[in-house]
């Protein structure tokens, strides 16, 4: 059985938008996922649904056992899949930076003492130093509330966690430092990772799979390789893979990968070609000057 | 895409896309709610006012606002009903001077109930012509009814910020109850108190997201070339755009000015003669007399 | 005379030990596009709240040096005159619409500049034209998608034709169709119009082709200035700014380092491709 089944997935808004119109989707344990798509794709209900902070309109949602529909599991879903903001400042409950980290703890019920674990624990993994534990989150800067509030949800140590767009706003080294961390906690810590985002270089470098939604529907499903290779369907969603994966699909014709994702391998690849094509017309030129006719020097560009 | 572009929430209420209440000017609008919202206060007849209440569903009816809309109203309305008719039942006051009668094995007074009839039918009015108001007005008339009543352009445009500032927080208020169900936070296992409790914590996401807000809309208006006083730069008096397009026209003249004299003519009557008094009012006299009251 | 004169600027926030800038020098030319790039809290943002002058007058700080637009000194200017020369879009659509439907907010700031009424109806019809909100006008801003209100805010500013524009990080905030959105817009602006862009941006790939020069602030401080191509081709001086250039020009500056490639580096899809294609068919 798979961590996350959804089946039939639909979800209406109170004033009538159809945010999801039947959603089937199975997410395993220890997956890497990306969900992409434009704005009012449905991209941002369904990763609701899937945490049960949004019930179903029709369809279930089943996370680790527990359907999401079901009354009273609110502490059930918390300790198995958590979700993370996309403004710390939503997520911003206490004035202390260690309560903070506790306070979902604190809403499990979790003893004193075992609750001080969690909270070390998590601080530990997520990056927050100690000292900053007496700090007010609200005079913190953007990345270590963003650290504050993933730790706050490693705290109830669930199985999946939900990142709404980690990246935004951030600059190329806060990026890369979030998503690392995300990595680890999905190699080492063996944890289910969902991002929401709308940047392509940090899907294409860091997610195994990308779903992309169109309308409410799922328009994508796969390898993100694969899915980053169908250009044309993701335009219905204003998708663009990232601009090296669009150089190597305009080049495929001339022998280069189509299906890189970032600009090392489009490097290896352009190099490969031209290297072989050196070496072919090396040999052609080899071969010819053995000819009678010589068809004059090869030219060659190392 | 919401279905059916028939009606469209606002901020206040949900208003229909086209309604024969628009070809009136914001200000005659305005002087509707004031007169309708108002004037019940002078009358304590409730037949009046029951009436007034018959005229206004009318007028929502032909204002094109479905009723289903107003259907949140009803736990409101039922409720202060509930509240005023109990605590007239509860606490009559003076009994030894009042008219007893039996119900149902309970023991009730006519005057104090019959007071609660009529202060509620008259709440009732009010609240309507509110809602009617709401109804067919959306943020940017009541703004513009403002200004063409000459109200400074500070406080006409302090208030307009104060509802998209609302507006803003009730979308961050969703975002940061998901938040806290994310937490486990299990609102349907809480009690009263602990739910109450919880309104106050609510404080410290909203006040956390209203300063770094404030700050932004201080620079954005700055950015603007706005100044505290709302004149132009270029001295002088601001001009206003929007608001000089809405025109007034002879309809605007002849139904405000008649709701003003009709106004005037209600509050006059009410205080000089006993036309709207409590006494005055053939319904009571038939009710009292079928409960077998003096 | 140039349209922006910074000269030794140094601002620091009250309340803070450092400075956010310090003796910052820097000129842009009028009609230039500059791109302004840097790690986060590098004081881009402080440098582009100084040149529009919410830096001294809506922040509080000490402030040495000066900045200058078109000859003026920013210190000494109003809140309506610099609106007038200068127009800025900040990276929140949120909190930088006010007002409750889109034409009132395109009218503001129109207003508070003593813009002459015969003539607002016109702006307002040309500034929704070219950022496309020309049937948005009468929805109230709870009605309409992020992207969609970062347009309108381009279309405030530019609708009381300031002869610079400023946008802080505009498209950090939207969906990639609104990044595109944003990014043909000021396309557009600085083809038809004779306006000074500014442009602070994470998003290098969008601007980089558009820019005339890049600005690099690192630190409290301006460290380079130059052309894109030319900014954009110093891979080790970026990498250790944590600078990304757009792919492919760090594509074709690895294939230029070896000699395989001789050239300019491209900046854009189509140059890069072009450029692609001419090398590996000559080397068949």
């Amino acid at each position: 059985m798979s961590l996350i089944e959804v089946a039939g997935l639909t979800y209406t808004y109170a004033d009538g938008t159809q945010a999801l119109r039947g959603v089937d989707l199975e997410v395993g344990e220890g997956e890497f996922v990306a969900f992409i798509g434009q704005n009012g794709s449905g991209k941002t209900t369904l990763s609701k649904c899937l945490a049960g902070l949004l019930r179903p309109t029709a369809g279930r949602v089943v996370v680790d056992g527990v359907d999401t529909s079901g009354k009273g599991v609110t502490k059930e879903l918390a300790r198995r899949i958590g979700y993370v903001f996309q403004n710390p400042d939503h997520q911003l409950f206490n004035s202390r930076v260690a309560d903070e980290i506790a306070y979902g703890p604190r809403n499990l019920g979790l003893p004193d003492e075992e609750r001080e674990r969690v909270v070390q624990e998590a601080a530990g993994v997520a990056g927050v130093r100690a000292e900053l534990f007496d700090e007010h989150p609200f005079f913190l800067t953007k990345g270590l509330r963003q650290r504050v509030a993933i730790a706050s949800t490693l705290a109830m140590r669930p199985k999946a966690i939900i990142v709404d767009e980690p990246t935004t706003g951030q600059d190329h080294r806060q990026s890369v430092e979030i998503m690392e961390f995300l990595v680890h906690l999905w190699r080492i810590e063996g944890h289910t990772i969902v991002i929401v985002t709308h940047e392509m270089p940090i899907v294409a470098a860091y997610a195994q799979r990308v779903v992309a939604l169109c309308q409410g529907r799922i328009l994508l499903d796969g390898p993100t390789r694969e899915v980053f290779a169908q250009s044309d369907a993701l335009r219905q969603t204003f998708v663009k893979p990232p601009q090296a994966t669009r150089l190597a699909q305009a080049w495929r014709d001339l022998g280069v990968a189509p299906d890189v994702l970032s600009v090392e391998e489009l490097h290896d690849s352009v190099a490969g070609v031209l290297a072989s094509r050196v070496a072919r017309a090396a040999a052609e030129a080899a071969a010819s000057e053995r000819s009678p006719e010589g068809h004059g020097m090869s030219r060659g560009t190392a | 895409m919401p279905q059916a572009e028939i009606a469209k929430k606002t901020l206040l209420g949900v208003v229909p896309v086209s309604s024969p209440f628009y070809a009136f000017h914001p200000v005659t609008r305005l002087t509707m709610l004031v007169f309708l919202s108002v004037a019940p206060l002078f009358i304590d007849v409730p037949e009046i006012n029951l009436v007034l209440i018959g005229v206004m569903f009318g007028l929502l009816r032909w204002g094109r606002v479905r009723l289903m809309d107003l259907r949140k109203y009803t736990p409101l309305v039922v409720t202060v009903a509930l509240f005023m008719f109990t605590i007239a039942f509860v606490s009559p006051g003076d009994t030894e001077r009042l008219s007893r009668f039996e119900l149902a094995g309970l023991t009730f007074y006519f005057e104090p109930m019959w007071w609660a009839f009529v202060s509620y039918v008259r709440l009732m009015a009010m609240l309507l012509g509110a809602i009617l108001y709401f109804s067919t007005n959306r943020e940017r008339d009541v703004l513009v009814a403002l200004r063409s009543l000459r109200v400074p352009y500070p406080v006409s445009y302090t208030v307009g910020l104060s509802l998209r500032s609302a507006g803003m927080f009730m979308q961050d208020f969703a975002t940061i109850r998901e938040a806290e169900q994310a937490r486990a936070l299990d609102l349907e296992s809480m009690s009263l108190r602990d739910k109450l409790k919880l309104y106050t914590m609510y404080t410290v996401p909203l006040f956390a997201v209203a300063l770094r807000r404030a700050d932004e809309i201080s620079t954005a208006l700055f950015a603007r070339g706005y100044t505290l006083s709302g004149r132009p730069g270029t001295g002088g008096k601001r001009t206003d755009y929007i608001r000089d397009r809405f025109v007034m026209r002879p309809a605007d003249w002849l139904v405000s000015l008649a709701l003003i004299a009709l106004f005037v003519a209600i509050a006059i009557i009410g205080r000089t003669t006993g036309l709207f008094a409590v006494e005055a009012s053939p319904l009571r006299a038939i009710v009292a007399a079928a409960l077998g009251v003096a | 005379m140039n349209a922006v004169e910074v000269r030794d600027l140094t601002w620091r926030y009250e309340h803070t030990t450092r400075p956010a800038l310090e003796g910052v020098n820097l000129d842009i030319v009028e009609r230039e596009f500059v791109l302004v790039v840097g790690p986060n809290e590098a004081g881009k943002t402080t440098l582009v709240a100084a040149i529009k002058g919410i830096i001294p007058h809506s922040m509080s700080g000490i402030l040495k040096g000066e900045v200058r637009v078109f000859g003026e000194r920013v210190e000494d200017m109003k809140a309506p005159p610099l609106a007038r020369q200068i127009g800025m879009v900040f990276a929140d659509p949120e909190s930088q619409f006010t007002a409750l439907t889109v034409e009132e907010e395109i009218v503001f700031g129109l207003e508070n500049i003593g813009w002459p009424p015969a003539g607002i109806e016109r702006q307002v019809r040309w500034a929704a034209e070219v950022t496309d909100v020309a049937d948005l006008l009468d929805k109230p801003p709870y009605d309409i998608s992020g992207g969609q209100k970062q347009r309108v805010a381009i279309a405030s500013v530019i609708a009381m034709e300031p002869r610079i524009l400023i946008l802080d990080e505009p498209t950090s905030m939207i969906d990639p169709l609104g990044k595109d959105q944003v990014r043909d817009i000021c396309a557009e602006l600085k083809r038809e119009r004779e306006m000074t862009i500014i442009v602070v941006e994470h998003n290098i790939e969008a601007f980089a082709p558009l820019a005339d020069k890049v600005v690099v602030v690192n630190d409290g401080h301006v460290e380079r200035v130059g052309p894109p191509a030319e900014l954009f081709a110093e891979i080790e001086y970026l990498a250790a700014r944590d600078l990304a250039p757009p792919q492919v020009t760090t594509l074709f500056e690895r294939l230029r380092r070896p000699g395989r490639y001789v050239g300019e580096l491209p900046l854009t899809d189509e140059a890069g491709i072009a450029a692609g294609r001419r090398l590996l068919e000559a080397a068949r």
